[in-house]
């Protein structure tokens, strides 16, 4: 990938036996929606708290337009934290006024702006109300004015899709895209991967603290190697590609009803998989398809998200402390 | 300092302000002060009647010797007496049955009251009765009525300066409960909202786009001047409600202690204010806050249960005087010496000026610990393991 607006470089960073960062780098380039996924616990909250200097590195740089990331274009960026982050007694007009002038806008640019954004994520009416008093998905919208009101030229949103709705997921990743259409960088974390393969342009994928791959999800999900699926009638094991010899392509998986992905080496093998198939029995299904961004990150990793999530848990729980969570 | 950091601070300071100073709490407990302070001002005054003005109905006799007596006599009393001429003792009588007067001097050889009372003549009217007996003594020699107008007290002389009055300690009390409840009420606010910032996350929003130390300081600022307001309101009726009732709580040396009071106030509250928010940084939960303040306000507690027994003692002991010195208790400490006239003013500056140096290095060790603290990231916060809290790594 090209050099991108947003660098991160070499990331590294330990809480106590729990290592978040293990050297992670990817760049994201300028004026897109960039997925930053990966199973809960990979590290993206903490590379994210990063770029805004609430967490410290171990060592690494942060580098926005070739310089590394100080105060001034901090103040450039907006964020929006994974647990949120407003004042609960405060009322949603005073809040999102607040931080405007908190990023260097006056007081009445603030007030217009406050009231724009308000407006434009369907809060109108509401501008009285106290944080405490919004619905889950109003605090969320809230929030995201917040990150949004002082225009800024990087939006670093962690788990925005957290928690909302289908309606919920479609209004925010609208207001994103129109965001990186006005030229905003906009880099989003997630632990869903397939959720939000189709909000972004280009990802990047991380395990344990490094990167496992990262591009446009177009180029990931079609791969090296075009993937075939393959379901033979009452074959629910997939024991036919026990024929299959490693030059013409390797099996990838097997899904629970029989269907086996199979990466070729060469899109000319696909008649050589059929023939082998056609002998084994009554050929169900057969086509070349693109990968998840889970398969990919099995593909990639040997092991799924689930499993991630499940190994970064037991670990969190015998550090000893239900609190870390990186 | 840039401009930047002038109006972020200001922000912040002004953001606590208008939360805070907006609520209908703030408005009601404002009030419910002043009322409380006004009330405790002028409560003795009107139920003892001793700061009101005592009328004294003369007649007969030289008017200007007569009103001398009653004066003289009110003076000895230490209450304000006026002398009311009546035309005759018929009149004089009438005015004393209506309450008009509360004693009627008669041709300077009697004193007259609607009712002796029963635990005897005591008070202001025996001194009246006393000085217009004496006056009468002495009418034989040639120009000792002038004299008695113009005051028969001799000078009066102490081996020892004077203890100071009950009332000039119960304006100390008054004074060091103000100090108190400032300092533990706001300090509590300060950590309670710091708090309230690192378990809400919003503190991860504000420190994208402000320093730490712009943020505490603000906080700290923006709460100080509410506290101060509020205090300038209790002032204000301490002493338009001493004033109106006429309370010997605002007489004389009772402002120079209130005076003192308001200037351990501020540095007491400067002095605590980062202290507090060191400790407010330093939990995760709002709900922890009371457990990291209690230390901070250790100190004051010691100084104001122990000032009751400096304001109800003859000379305070040497361990409170040492207290009076020292920055964490002199806020509490130095105003109740003062008030009990146990330290002359040089010692109030001295302990003063010690409070105010004290005041600058809290604040730059308190900031130290906030900006380290306030993320729980970095280099480990080594308060905490003093405090034997765990180390808790910062989670995302």
């Amino acid at each position: 990938m090209a050099s991108g607006e947003l660098e991160i470089d070499g990331l590294r960073r330990r809480y106590g036996t729990v290592v978040a960062l293990d050297g992670l780098s990817f760049d994201v380039p300028a004026g897109q929606v960039f997925g930053f996924l990966g199973p809960n616990g990979a590290g993206k909250t903490t590379a994210m708290r990063a770029i805004f200097g609430v967490t410290s590195l171990d060592a690494g740089e942060i580098r926005w337009r070739g310089k590394p990331v100080g105060e001034q274009a901090r103040r450039s960026f907006g964020y929006m934290p994974e647990e949120r982050g407003l004042y609960p007694a405060m009322k949603l007009r005073d809040q999102v006024e607040y931080f405007a002038t908190l990023h260097d806008m006056d007081d009445q640019a603030a007030r217009t702006a406050a009231a724009h954004w308000i407006g434009r994520l369907g809060l109108s009416g509401r501008e009285d109300a106290r944080i405490d008093t919004l619905s889950h998905g109003n605090q969320q919208r809230a929030q995201l004015a917040v990150a949004l009101v002082h225009n800024p030229e990087l939006l670093v949103l962690d788990e925005p899709f957290s928690g909302l709705d289908p309606g919920g997921v479609d209004d925010m990743s609208q207001v994103l895209a129109e965001r990186a259409a006005a030229g905003v960088t906009v880099l989003f974390s997630s632990h869903q991967l397939d959720l939000v393969e189709d909000i972004c342009e280009a990802v990047a994928i991380i395990h344990r603290g490094r990167l496992v791959v990262a591009g446009r999800v177009a180029d990931l999900r079609r791969g090296d190697q075009p993937q075939l699926a393959v379901r033979v009638g009452g074959d629910r094991d997939g024991a036919w590609t026990a024929g299959l010899s490693a030059a013409t392509g390797t099996v990838e998986s097997v899904r629970a009803d029989g269907t086996a992905l199979i990466s070729l080496t060469s899109a000319a093998d696909s008649q050589r998989v059929l023939d082998l198939a056609r002998a084994a029995g009554p050929i169900e299904h057969f086509a070349f398809e693109d990968r998840s961004l889970s398969e990919v990150f099995r593909q990639a990793t040997g092991a799924s998200v689930g499993q991630a999530e499940a190994e970064h848990a037991a670990a969190t729980q015998a550090a000893g402390n239900e609190r870390v969570r990186v | 300092m840039s401009n930047r950091t002038f109006r972020m601070t200001w922000l912040v300071a002004r953001r606590e302000m208008l939360q805070r100073g907006r609520t209908r709490i703030f408005a009601i407990t404002t009030l419910i002060l002043m009322i409380a302070v006004a009330l405790g001002v002028a409560l003795p005054a009107i139920l003892s009647g001793g700061g009101a003005t005592q009328r004294v109905g003369i007649t007969g006799g030289d008017t200007a010797t007569m009103t001398g007596i009653v004066t003289e006599a009110g003076r000895l009393a230490g209450v304000k007496a006026v002398a009311v001429p009546e035309p005759s003792v018929a009149a004089a009588e009438a005015a004393l049955r209506s309450g008009d007067v509360s004693a009627v001097l008669v041709n300077g050889t009697e004193v007259l009251v609607k009712q002796v009372p029963l635990a005897g003549v005591t008070g202001g009217l025996a001194t009246l009765a006393q000085v217009a007996g004496l006056s009468k003594l002495v009418q034989t020699v040639p120009g000792a009525a002038a004299a008695v107008a113009n005051g028969v007290a001799l000078p009066v002389r102490g081996l020892e300066p004077p203890s100071k009055p009950l009332s000039s300690r119960l304006t100390g009390l008054f004074t060091v409960v103000l100090v108190w409840v400032l300092i533990s009420v706001y300090g509590s606010q300060i950590a309670l909202g710091i708090g309230e910032e690192k378990s809400s996350r919003v503190i991860e929003v504000l420190l994208a786009a402000v320093r730490p130390v712009q943020l505490m300081v603000g906080k700290v600022l923006g709460i100080g001047l509410l506290a101060l307001a509020q205090v300038a309101a209790m002032v204000a009726a301490f002493v338009v409600a001493g004033f109106a009732s006429g309370s010997s709580l605002v007489h004389g040396q009772a402002i120079g202690i209130v005076l003192a009071g308001g200037v351990f106030a501020v540095l007491g509250y400067a002095f605590y204010c980062t202290a507090f928010a060191a400790a407010g940084s330093l939990v995760s939960r709002q709900s922890d806050v009371n457990s990291t303040i209690m230390p901070v306000q250790l100190p004051l507690i010691i100084a104001y249960a122990l000032s009751y027994t400096v304001i109800y003692a003859n000379s305070a002991n040497t361990f409170y005087h040492v207290l009076g010195f020292l920055p964490p208790t002199a806020p509490v400490a130095m105003p109740v010496l003062y008030a009990s006239g146990d330290v002359p003013l040089w010692q109030v500056v001295v302990a003063a000026v010690l409070l105010a140096a004290a005041t600058v290095w809290m604040a730059r060790v308190a900031a130290g610990i906030y900006t380290r603290s306030i993320l729980r990231t970095g280099a480990r916060v080594r308060l905490k393991d003093v405090l034997r809290r765990e180390p808790a790594p910062d989670s995302p």
